[in-house]
């Protein structure tokens, strides 16, 4: 008589397609997953509490080093905390430069996401480079802003450290015609290839209710059928000045959430080129000229969120009324998302957990922090 | 889109479930310099519950108010006022800011009831707490450090944590 | 929920269009595309297709004026004089804390001057952010192009300040619009800090010698320059003159006008008649407890023979200062003529010194201030 015995197996912690250094736990049945615990921690840094002995400007690039794929993104957030905790105003200009740079953001986050998660399904790399070719010309773009490709440390308090030099915009434009094209390839490529679709229709499914349960944010809640979006439900920023559709997927499973990503860079397009167009009548300059950045808030606390490309990015910061934070909490999206793996990959076949967990689209600078 | 405030949720919870939430006494954060400005005390205005009765405000939220969306659980330690403050942040699926429900444990031995059995999504939220400031959550099935590894010693968010030299090392090196 | 400014859309997940295989085949067809095109050459960011590929190392890309990698330090090509003052505030705001400043100091008179003696940056812990170039209020330190910079050897990376110096020129050559933006201030502020500079503190040190060459260079100019043109000036060219030279002019101006006030007479040229000038009282006290503290560090021998010395101090203290190590400057140098010059300046003194070094370099910086303000009187 066959005896069948349930097996613990790690994935990871080094393993090409963890996205870093992250373990898996699973408990196998044959090829069957019955339960995967994900272990991490690897690169824990204690970014709290680095924070809590930096002043707050000097704390600016060290958000650069949560999600290094957005870094704009989480300065934006941890810009509007600090800003909401001192009374800092923003001029309408740097505001739109910022949504500028958080949009771009996200379409460079997804290209690079979809290739990665291709990847891990054994496309070998060529969705991949078609993906960071793409990104390299925004990535081109932030150099030139900003002076650094990933780490850009671009925001102050107050705005943004320079304006945009003036081959930005000619340059932006010329991006402008290429990324619809870039887009509408990558859905021929992606949206009915029947490897593809094996591989994703059916698999990870989080259905709406269990998705709000374990608090996950971004594509993947929005896959699930959660029409919530940080943008729209409690815009910051001048997101409330934009026209955008929030797309949501049907089932919740890998496939609903590539065309959700794919969907969101098409959206990002969209807010950009109203940005364009609504940019040159702008107020004020690149920062607001009163704002210190040596700021000494009141004693208080403040959460801030945005939307970031992988989701609810939040601060959550305590002044004790000197120039460093008493408290520096982050939100982290991946972090969070990251609770439903288990669930999630419950019942699948080992194959499968590198696709889920590529679809959550995780950075492990963001989850150990 | 629901536009509850702080106010508006203390007076609602105040009402229908009496004794829970606390008068929030102000919070000096650090000692007050013995010159110069003063930076004052810290009155919080979002609710302040009862450590013991934080699993009924929060389902309270979920099922009454219908906040079902829990984003966040953040602790704080303020060691000069001698107790560590845990603020659980939810949101409507429908959009709008956000409510906080705040509780005060002591230092010593603090214990909470856990939202994981409710909300499968605290759990990381929850070890996290665990691992950094040593705030056991009664209830939660899987409590262990998360980021720091099992056999390590104290809990390193705390403000009297050592700041430096490393006790596996030494002081010296 | 509802949503302002926008629509929900739900995503059609299948448009069923093609038969099987034929996504597959479209799919490849993308592939094959891009393929094909990847043989010609694309830079233009329109394009999707085509070989964007930079052949690096031979071809290097452009890099925009605002990228950053390094910080250096940046010195002025004209006066070889460094922009940093040491104020410290790039130290304060780096994050990583790898920027390392020691701030010079007077070697007379102990007193800071607005210059590093040293300025150390870890490379291998700076984290590129940038805030350093940014809080800099004399615009010293600037962000560098070069990432090239791997290297075996952990140590190499710890960058002293003679490894930091840049001119301006550089800069300027790298980022030439960000330069001219701040060209103005920064260049006004470097003047204001020179005039505080004694001898060639604040200096590049790479440039040390070539700036020593120069002014010895201008010097001999001076010296065959009708000598009526610019008595009080040590070396006054007919041509315009540098910051040091402005500065030492200044200082003899001062002194001149010291001896005036103390004396009135002509001074005669020895110590003696020095004795006489300290009309000031006060300031001769407080140059002679000065003395006597260095004096006490040097050894309780020197003690005497620093005294008088002070004593010997014209009226405006500051300006004998100057002129003093300007003097033990040139002293250092002309190591042998000096103890001739120190004897009978010292035989002026009370005491016959046991400790010779700081009772020499003591007699020297009388004699030298002695001399000078006779220079000066002599010159009225």
């Amino acid at each position: 008589m066959i005896k069948t015995e349930e097996l613990q197996i790690n994935i990871g912690p080094q393993h090409p397609s963890t996205h870093g250094v992250f373990r898996m736990l699973v408990t196998v049945d044959g090829e069957t997953i019955t339960d995967l615990k994900p272990v991490f921690g690897y690169l824990h840094r204690n970014h709290e509490q680095i924070a809590e002995v930096n002043t707050y400007l000097q704390n600016m690039p060290y958000t650069d080093r949560l999600d290094y794929f957005n870094s704009m993104a989480n300065n934006h957030a941890y810009a509007i905390a600090v800003e909401k905790l001192a009374g800092i105003e923003v001029p309408e200009r740097a505001e739109y430069i910022r949504v500028l740079m958080v949009e771009l953001t996200r379409v460079l986050n997804h290209a690079g996401a979809l290739g990665f998660l291709i990847n891990d399904m054994g496309a070998w790399q060529t969705q991949l480079a078609f993906g960071m070719r793409e990104r390299e010309k925004i990535l081109d773009l932030f150099e030139s802003a900003s002076g650094a490709r990933l780490m850009c440390n671009y925001f102050r308090f107050g705005g943004v450290v320079r304006d945009l030099p003036d081959d930005f915009m000619p340059r932006l434009k010329d991006l402008l015609v290429a990324m619809p094209a870039f887009i509408d390839e990558l859905e021929r490529l992606l949206r009915e290839n029947e490897i593809l679709l094996q591989r994703s229709e059916g698999i990870g499914i989080l259905p709406r209710d269990l998705a709000i349960a374990y608090s996950v944010t971004g594509p993947v809640l929005r896959a699930s059928g959660v029409a919530y979006d940080v943008r729209k439900a409690e815009p910051y920023s001048v997101y409330d000045r934009f026209d955008f559709d929030v797309p949501v997927g049907s089932v919740g499973d890998v496939y609903d959430r590539i065309l959700v990503r794919i969907e969101e860079m098409r959206q990002s397009k969209r807010i950009i080129e109203q940005i364009i167009e609504q940019l040159p009548d702008a107020q004020g300059g690149h920062i607001n000229p009163k704002a210190r950045q040596n700021v000494r808030p009141p004693v208080g606390d403040v959460y801030a969120r945005v939307e970031s490309p992988k989701g609810e990015l939040g601060f959550y910061l305590v002044s004790d009324g000197s120039t460093k934070p008493y408290r520096y909490k982050v939100r982290a999206p991946s972090f969070i998302n990251l609770t439903p793996l288990g669930d999630m990959c419950r019942g699948y076949k080992v194959a499968d957990v590198v696709v889920i967990l590529g679809s959550i689209d995780i950075v492990m600078g963001e989850v150990d922090r | 889109m629901p536009h509850l405030r702080a106010e508006d949720l203390r007076e609602m919870l105040g009402r229908d479930l009496p004794g829970a939430v606390q008068d929030p006494s102000p919070l000096q954060i650090v000692p007050p310099p013995s010159h110069g400005p003063q930076h004052g005390s810290f009155v919080t205005g979002d609710a302040l519950i009862d450590p013991s009765r934080i699993l009924e405000a929060a389902l309270y939220m979920r099922d009454t108010l219908g906040y079902t969306y829990l984003s966040d659980i953040a602790v704080t330690d303020y060691l000069t006022d001698g107790l560590l403050e845990v603020v659980y942040r939810f949101y409507h699926v429908d959009g709008g800011p956000s409510l906080a429900l705040k509780a005060r444990l002591p230092r010593e031995n603090p214990a909470l009831p856990s939202l994981t059995p409710d909300w499968p999504g605290a759990n990381f939220h929850e070890r996290e707490a665990f691992d950094l400031y040593g705030i056991t959550f009664v209830g939660h099935p899987f409590l262990r450090r998360i980021y720091m590894w099992d056999e390590f010693e104290g809990f390193p968010m705390r403000k009297d944590f050592p700041k430096q030299g490393d006790k596996y090392i030494g002081e010296d090196e | 929920m509802d949503i302002q400014r926008g629509n929900i859309i739900v995503m059609d997940r299948r448009t069923g269009k093609l038969r099987a295989g034929q996504g597959l085949l479209q799919g490849l067809k993308v592939v094959w595309d891009h393929w094909a095109a990847s043989f010609r050459k694309n830079e233009n960011f329109t394009q999707i297709r085509g070989n964007f590929t930079v052949e690096y190392p031979d071809e290097r890309l452009q890099l925009p004026q605002a990228y950053r990698n390094m910080p250096v330090l940046l010195y002025d090509d004209e006066s070889g004089h460094e922009l940093c003052t040491g104020c410290y505030q790039c130290q304060r705001i780096c994050p990583p804390q790898v920027i390392h400043i020691t701030q010079a100091k007077d070697p007379v008179t102990g007193k800071m001057v607005p210059a590093a003696t040293e300025f150390i940056i870890e490379y291998d812990a700076c984290m590129s952010c940038g805030f350093c170039a940014e809080v800099c209020p004399f615009d010293s330190i600037k962000m560098d192009h070069v990432f090239e910079l791997s290297t075996a050897d952990h140590d190499s990376l710890t960058m002293r300040k003679a490894q930091l110096n840049r001119p301006i020129s550089y800069y300027t050559s790298i980022a030439p619009d960000l330069w001219e933006g701040v060209k103005a201030g920064a260049m006004k502020k470097l003047q204001g800090n020179i005039k505080r500079r004694p001898g060639v503190i604040g200096m590049a040190p790479s440039l040390t010698e070539k700036i020593k060459a120069r002014r010895q260079e201008l010097a001999e100019a001076a010296a065959a320059a009708p000598p009526a043109a610019a008595p009080a000036a040590p070396a006054a060219p007919a041509g315009k003159l540098t910051p040091e030279e402005k500065a030492a002019k200044l200082a003899a101006m001062k002194a001149a006008n010291a001896a005036k006030k103390a004396g009135g007479e002509a001074a005669p040229a020895e110590a003696p008649a020095a004795e006489l000038s300290p009309a000031d009282a006060k300031a001769a006290k407080l140059a002679a407890i000065k003395a006597a503290n260095a004096a006490k560090k040097a050894g309780g021998e020197a003690a005497p023979a620093e005294a008088p010395a002070a004593e010997l101090s014209p009226a405006d203290a500051k300006a004998a200062k100057l002129a003093a190590i300007k003097a033990a400057n040139a002293a250092k140098k002309a190591a042998e003529a000096a103890p001739a010059v120190a004897a009978p300046t010292t035989g002026n003194g009370t005491a016959a010194p046991t400790d010779e070094k700081a009772a020499r370099l003591a007699a020297i910086k009388a004699a030298n201030a002695a001399k000078k303000a006779a220079e000066q009187g002599n010159n009225e």
